[in-house]
Formats: structure tokens, sequence, C-alpha cells
């Protein structure tokens, strides 16, 4: 098992180091992204998978992160201390130190209380930015120019993929050797029973701003990176929604196994990316997958995987395997039906098909190449009844696997 | 046996109205192995909140080594060399049995805030874990999850806990509680064992073993201590 992980993570390292002559530009573009989410997941997993503090205002790090490194490729212009492949630096130092203050205040509290504590302290932030406009400029917010540093250019797309990869994998390994550090195991008692801890002489305050603080550096270093890449920061990145995005990214990849807050940030991202411009509504889609992910495998992706590979034989696993394929067929065809319904309902209900209907006249919508009359039966059959067919096929599929368990048991 | 290294002097609690611990006075001398028995409600187990720095008293004084550690907090009283297990077993139970006993001991070697070694090479910590192991029997537990084992192994885990960071007192708080025949025989005789050297404030209802294991005994009544005695002076008494 030990050797196939570490096969599966030369493969992964050396699939991502050949990604510039494997992919187009603009997939390389969302790699870039996919690395950066994959980073600041791994920060709030730090935090909220490991020492079990769930933060709902991560962005506040990520964002001081990015307006200190645009302010420092301002002011430094890429030479001298700071050169561009060293600005992460200054989001790791800034987030940080913002993780110490807003560390000590909310880790006094626990569960539902710190949580709103990081919320508000987020929210606070965000309300203040736009009126200091010398520091996060604005509506306009911030823009900047990397410049070339130690022979490169830093002006083509796979020198800052390589850039963002570098820093991403380096804070990964860190993170690695961090959860084996004394330090780093006191995190999993700090989740497990704080309370024994302070009787076993531990100062649980401390040990919680500290860690709440290594979070909020590797937040800083993601940050940084993505101003690097974007030449710019906006107050923006100081929203709710980035502090949700990465809350849900990181349960849908598995927050308490190591590689799952990455795999779900990179993946999301990577979805939002096709989805964004093919359907309106990917944000519901979004919202979706995070549903049936935390009720069918609350694991998350990741943490599911491992344990269907560490409960089972050889044998066992081909077994899986057959049932695995199929259930995700069963399931694409529910997955076909249900996309079809919601597309078809977001065409009949947007405004642009409101405009044209009317007076009991309903205009064919067009939907996967095909034209369908919303009062006819036919769109409606095909969509619900597609997907009444797949998850009826899946429930046939998930008895006969029961039932094959049974037998072998 | 004269030297008191923990002494209750007029310690009051009340949660409000209701006065749960009434003039108590306690001399645990250094050594030896008290037991404190009493009906249900006595207040056994808030006099070991108050010992542990769980509670601060009301009023009055509770002295360990001299110093007043009333008020104090738990971490601190720890490190004065005080250490408890509690009557519901308090363990770490989404890790494993080693992590459980790993995270008691490294607190002992100062190692809290250390970000630069690894975990699993501090030789130190691996051989007091892997002797903890052995005594409290749980070996072949090691890399099971704390909370997939039974009832008393976690018990017996417990113990392990409170032993870690090599206490000069140790509280423990009905540590044979839902324990088989066999299992209390063996936890009394490494109560014996682990204590020797060390002084033990002991809670317990099962009486062949209060009798067996302890040196001196007092009996908590509503709140206050109305006797305290040798096994032999305390047998006649209803307790």
């Amino acid at each position: 098992m030990k050797i196939g992980t570490l096969a599966i993570l030369t493969i992964g390292v050396a699939l991502l180091l050949a990604l510039p002559w494997l992919v187009s530009d603009s997939m390389l573009n969302a790699a870039v992204q996919m690395l950066i989410a994959a980073l600041f997941a791994m920060a709030f997993g730090l935090l909220c998978g490991r020492a079990g503090m769930l933060s709902f205002g991560h962005a506040a790090y990520f964002g001081v992160g990015a307006f200190a490194a645009v302010h420092a490729m301002n002011a430094f212009n890429g030479e001298g201390l700071l050169p561009t492949p060293l600005l992460p630096l200054v989001g790791a130092g800034t987030g940080m130190i913002s993780g110490l203050i807003a560390g000590y205040f909310s880790t006094k509290r626990t569960g539902v209380y710190f949580a709103m504590i990081t919320l508000a302290l987020a929210e606070l932030l965000h309300a203040l930015a736009p009126h200091l406009k010398a520091v996060f400029g604005g509506e306009a917010g911030i823009s900047s120019f990397r410049m070339p540093a130690w022979g490169f250019t830093f002006g083509s797309l796979s020198e800052v993929y390589y850039l963002t990869l570098i820093w991403t994998l380096g804070c990964i390994l860190l993170l690695y050797l961090f959860s084996k550090t004394p330090l780093g195991r006191l995190a999993l008692g700090l989740r497990e029973n704080a309370h024994r801890m302070r009787f076993l002489g531990y100062n649980t305050h401390a040990l919680g701003t500290l860690i709440f603080a290594v979070s909020a550096m590797f937040a800083g270093i993601a940050g940084a990176l993505q101003s690097l890449n974007l030449e710019a920061a906006n107050y923006v990145v100081l929203e709710s929604h980035i502090s949700t995005a990465v809350v849900l990214n990181s349960f849908i990849g598995g927050v308490r196994v190591f590689f799952g807050p990455a795999i779900g940030g990179a993946l999301m991202t990577f979805f939002g990316y096709i989805t964004s411009d093919l359907t309106r509504v990917w944000l519901l889609y979004q919202g979706i997958i995070f549903v049936l992910v935390m009720m069918f495998m609350p694991r998350g992706i990741v943490g599911e995987v491992i344990e269907r590979f560490r409960h089972s034989s050889l044998r066992g696993l081909a077994q899986t395997a057959g049932t695995m394929a199929l259930r995700v067929a069963s399931l694409a065809i529910a997955a076909f039906g249900g996309v079809f319904m919601i597309e078809f309902i977001q065409r009949f209900l947007s405004s642009d098909y409101r405009a044209t209907a009317g007076n009991g006249n309903w205009p064919d919508i067009a939907l996967f190449s095909y034209v369908w009359s919303p009062v006819s039966v036919l769109p409606w059959a095909f969509g619900i009844g597609l997907f009444a067919i797949g998850i009826a096929l899946t429930m046939i599929v998930n008895r006969r696997a029961a039932a094959a368990q049974e037998a072998s048991a | 046996m004269t030297d008191t290294i923990l002494a209750l002097q007029d310690v009051h609690k009340s949660f409000g109205e209701a006065k749960i611990i009434q003039n108590a006075n306690l001399d645990v001398h250094r050594g030896e192995r008290h037991a404190i028995i009493g009906p249900n409600g006595a207040g056994k187990s808030t006099l070991f909140h108050l010992c542990s720095g769980q509670f601060a008293p009301t009023s009055g004084k509770i002295v360990l080594n001299g110093k007043n550690i009333a008020g104090l907090k738990p971490a601190e009283v720890n490190r004065l060399g005080l250490a408890r297990s509690f009557q519901i077993t308090n363990i770490f139970p989404g890790v494993t049995v080693l992590e459980n006993l790993r995270l008691a001991v490294m607190r002992k070697h100062n190692l809290q805030f250390v970000f630069w070694r690894s975990a699993a090479r501090l030789k130190k910590v691996n051989q007091e874990v892997d002797d903890l192991l052995t005594k409290i029997r749980l070996t072949e537990r090691a890399h099971s999850l704390a909370s997939e084992m039974s009832y008393s192994e976690q018990r017996s885990l417990e113990i392990g806990m409170t032993l870690a960071s090599d206490p000069q007192v140790i509280l423990l708080d009905e540590p044979m509680a839902g324990m088989s025949q066999e299992e209390t025989d063996y936890t009394s005789g490494l109560i014996r064992e682990i204590t020797d050297g060390r002084t033990l404030l002991i809670v317990e209802h099962d009486m062949s073993v209060v009798f067996s294991l302890a040196h001196r005994i007092s009996v908590l009544v509503y709140g206050e201590i109305i006797a305290t005695g040798t096994p032999e002076e305390s047998a006649p008494m209803p307790a």
C-alpha cells in the first residue's frame, strides 16, 4: 500500500510537470487556478480536518496574502530582496500574522462559536475593505506587473504555471511534514478531546492559536499565488463565497484525509471552469454535488476511495470495480435525465423566453441540439423518465451487490 | 508517613444555592493510597474536580506540595504533578491507542510547540509509550482506533494516559466501573504497581478493591468528610 501511494504520487507529479506540453493554454490557465484552490483547501484542511476547527472566514487570510503580494510587487518591482519567485513569502508572513491575531480571539471558543467568530472577522474585513482605498484599491482593486527575475521573464503562462506548481507542491510537502511533528500530532488531540488535553497539561489556547496561524500562513501563500497569476487583487477575494467555497471543496474531497482537500479544490475548480461556460446554473450543480457527496460519501471522495481500498481483498476489489462501473453507468443515466430537466426548466423560466412567450403562445426550446415544445409531454417524459430509469437501475445494482455480499459472508 | 502532599483546608463548593462540598478537610500523606468512599451524590467527583482544577472552590485552600492550587487551571495543576482519570471515559476516540498515549507522554518532554522534529522518531517518547502499552496490556491493540476498543480496554487506556505525565499524585475516579472480576483483579494489581512511589487518591465503589488497596479511607457524606481511618478502623462502619 505504501509503495502504491508512492507510485500514484510519482505519476501525479510527473503528469503535473509535463502538463504544459499536454494541454492547451486555456486548460493550463485552469490548471493554475486548480493548484491555487488545492493549496488553499489544504491550508483549510489543516485547521478543519486535523484540528477540528471549522473556519467560515478563511477568505480573510487568502485575501490578506493576495493584497500583501500585490503591494510587494509594486514596492519592489520584482527586484532586490523580493524577486518575483519569492513573493509568496509576503503572503506567508502576512497570512501568519493575521492568523495569529484572529486565531488568538477565535480559538478562545470552540465549535459553533469559533465558526461564528471567524465568520464575523472575515465579514468585518470585507465590509471595511471598500472604505480603505489606499490598501484595497476600492472597486477597481490594485493591479501590478510580474517583473522578470532569475533569468525568467514570467511573461508566459507556462512560467507562471511552474512557479505556482513548485510553490503548491512545496507547501503540500511542508504540510505533510508538519502533520508528523509533535505540534501536528497535538492538532489531532485538539480535534478529538480538547478537555482531556488540558488535563494532560497542554495549553490548548496557545496550541489552537498556533495551528490557526499555520493554516492562515498557507492560505496567505495561496492568495499571493493568485495575485501573481492575475497581476491584480480586488476586494472580492474577501467575499464570503470564497470562504464558503473552500469549506465545500474540502468536504467534497474529504477533509479528514491528507490529500482530500487538495483533490476537492482542484476538482471543483475544474468543474466550475468547464461548466460555467456551458450553463448559467453551474452553481446549482455545484450545490447538488456537495449535498450528494455529504449524503452518500460523508468521508468525501478521497476518504471513500481510501476506505474501499483498505477494507477489501484483491478479489473483492475486482468485484467492487464491476459493481462500481455498473453503478456509475446507471447514475450517469439519472444524471443526464436530471441535467436535462434542470436545463429545460431553466430555459423555460428564463426572462428571454418569457419575453417571447405569452397569450397561449409557447415557442419551442432548443436543448442538446434538438427543439422541444414545452406544451408537449415529450421533453418532460424524456427528462423525468431517464432520471427515474437511472435511479431504478442504481437501486437494482445496489440490491444485487448487497445480496452478493451477504452470500459471500 | 506524616508528610502531607495534598491537603484540603476548609474547602467549600456551591453551585448557586446547592452546597455540594461543605467544610471538607483532608490530609493525603506522601506515598499512601487513599480511598474516598461515600453514597452516590456525596460529592466525590466534585472533590476530584476541585483538586484537578476543573472547578475553583468557593472558599478554602487546596495545597499541593505546599503550594495553594485552588483556582489554578487544569493544565497548571497537571504540570505541578497531579494527574487524574475520569469517571466517564475521556480519551481521544478518533485516533489509535498508540497516538493516545503519545499525545499524553509528549507533554512531559515539553514537546508542545515543536514543529521541526518528527513525532515518530522521538526515542524517549516511543520507549515510554511502549512501556505504558505493556503495563496496561494493550500492546496488541496499539494500532486500533481507541473508539473501537471494548469498554474495559478504554478504561485501561484512561489509566495509562493518566500515568503518562509521571505525576506525583494520581486521582483515579472509579477506575474499575464496568469491569469484569478478572479485569478488576488485574487493574487492582496494576494500580498497586504504578502507584509505587507515588500518592494515590481513588474513588471506588467496589469495597473489596478499596479495602485491599487503600492505606487509609475517608468517608464523604453530603459534601462533608465525616471520618478518616485505616481499613481496619473503617470496616465495622456502615459506609
